[in-house]
């Protein structure tokens, strides 16, 4: 009895095993072009940051995006995500290849200034985590790109419509993993995620 | 013989139904959970300087709370730290046995001094709330 018991957990580690080790899957449809296959690549980033700087999708190329679409009025699955990705945050803020972003999808009131003192109350620094605003039709679309559902609904809780999802996006823009923001108990499996993904650069560098 | 029994067996059923419920709001519970806990968090720790933690509020077991449940916080507040703290909805859909429900439910949880609030004071508050 014993034994069959230990040989079925030795299976169950090796099932794990399995799910944790290689490398993670290029998330969304594929393209063969030219005989070369291209992964799902984020839309254009064309949005200013909570200190008013510009930032375009080069300035993401040598860093590793935890990216999630939120607006600071959101009175309804905003303040979970947040604190999820603050989770994130702090457990990443030792690795300098990646940046936190959170884009706005309610530009019209999150302005620069708005974000500024939203990052500001959460006490983050503004190098690691920028808050981005741009305009509103293409953050939308912005959002669709990182398989986010996003858009304007006046019967949604403070006006707008859209998930919660925290999306990890390598240096070349693909999406290589997401959590749910509004559930922290898979929190701590997406931080594996991103650990996995940084280290994928460091041993590539050596 | 019997009776005796039978009310040691009601005793003893009634303890473990109380103890099975954590705390004795239980509609209190039930309206933070729906209401508050979105942005204050289950746990009443907020987030950071954006929402305020209910858990380490200076305004744990005053009247204050009434008006703030009841009203909201509509101007942005400022915090020892000088630093700025959006709006809080209102709530003055709740009924006066609502808002006692979660003011108790909230004290005693996390005020160390806690004493029941009731819905006498919290009529009495609520006059005094613009």
């Amino acid at each position: 009895m014993l034994y069959r018991l230990s040989v079925f957990i030795y299976f169950l580690f090796f099932l794990s095993c399995g799910q944790n080790s290689g490398e993670l899957p290029y998330l969304g449809n594929a393209i063969i072009q030219d005989g070369k296959k291209i992964y799902h690549t984020i839309g254009p980033i064309n949005h200013y940051d909570q200190d008013s700087v510009l930032m375009t999708n080069t300035d993401f190329e040598n860093h590793i995006q935890v990216a999630d679409f939120f607006f600071t009025s959101c009175p309804s699955i905003c303040p979970k995500v947040m604190k999820e990705m603050y989770k994130i945050y702090e457990a990443v803020s030792d690795d300098q290849q990646i940046k936190l972003v959170s884009f706005t999808i309610d530009p019209k009131r999150d302005t620069p200034e708005t974000l500024k003192i939203y990052a500001d109350n959460l006490g983050i620094n503004h190098d690691k985590w920028l808050f981005l605003s741009g305009d509103k039709e293409e953050t939308f679309e912005l959002a669709n790109s990182y398989f986010v559902s996003a858009l304007e609904d006046p019967e949604a809780p403070g006006g707008f419509d859209h998930s919660g999802k925290i999306i990890l996006v390598d240096k070349k823009g693909h999406i290589r993993s997401f959590t749910e923001g509004t559930d922290p108990s898979t929190t701590d499996q997406f931080i594996k995620d991103i650990k996995k993904l940084s280290d994928s650069y460091k041993n590539q560098s050596q | 013989m019997k009776i005796y029994i039978f009310i040691i067996f009601l005793v003893v059923s009634g303890l473990f139904v109380t103890s099975c419920n954590e705390s004795p709001y239980m509609q209190g519970k039930y309206l933070y959970d729906s209401l508050c806990q979105n942005c204050h968090m289950p746990d009443g720790s907020g987030l950071e300087q954006v929402i305020p933690a209910i858990s380490e509020s200076t305004v744990l077991g005053s009247a204050a709370m009434v008006c703030i449940i009841k009203n909201g916080i509509q101007d942005t507040i400022i915090r020892n730290n000088g630093q700025l703290i959006r709006e809080m909805p209102s709530y003055s859909q709740l009924s006066v046995t609502e808002v006692t429900n979660i003011i108790n439910y909230i004290n005693h949880r996390w005020d160390k001094n806690f004493r029941e609030t009731t819905i006498l004071e919290v009529q009495e508050a609520l006059k005094l709330c613009d």
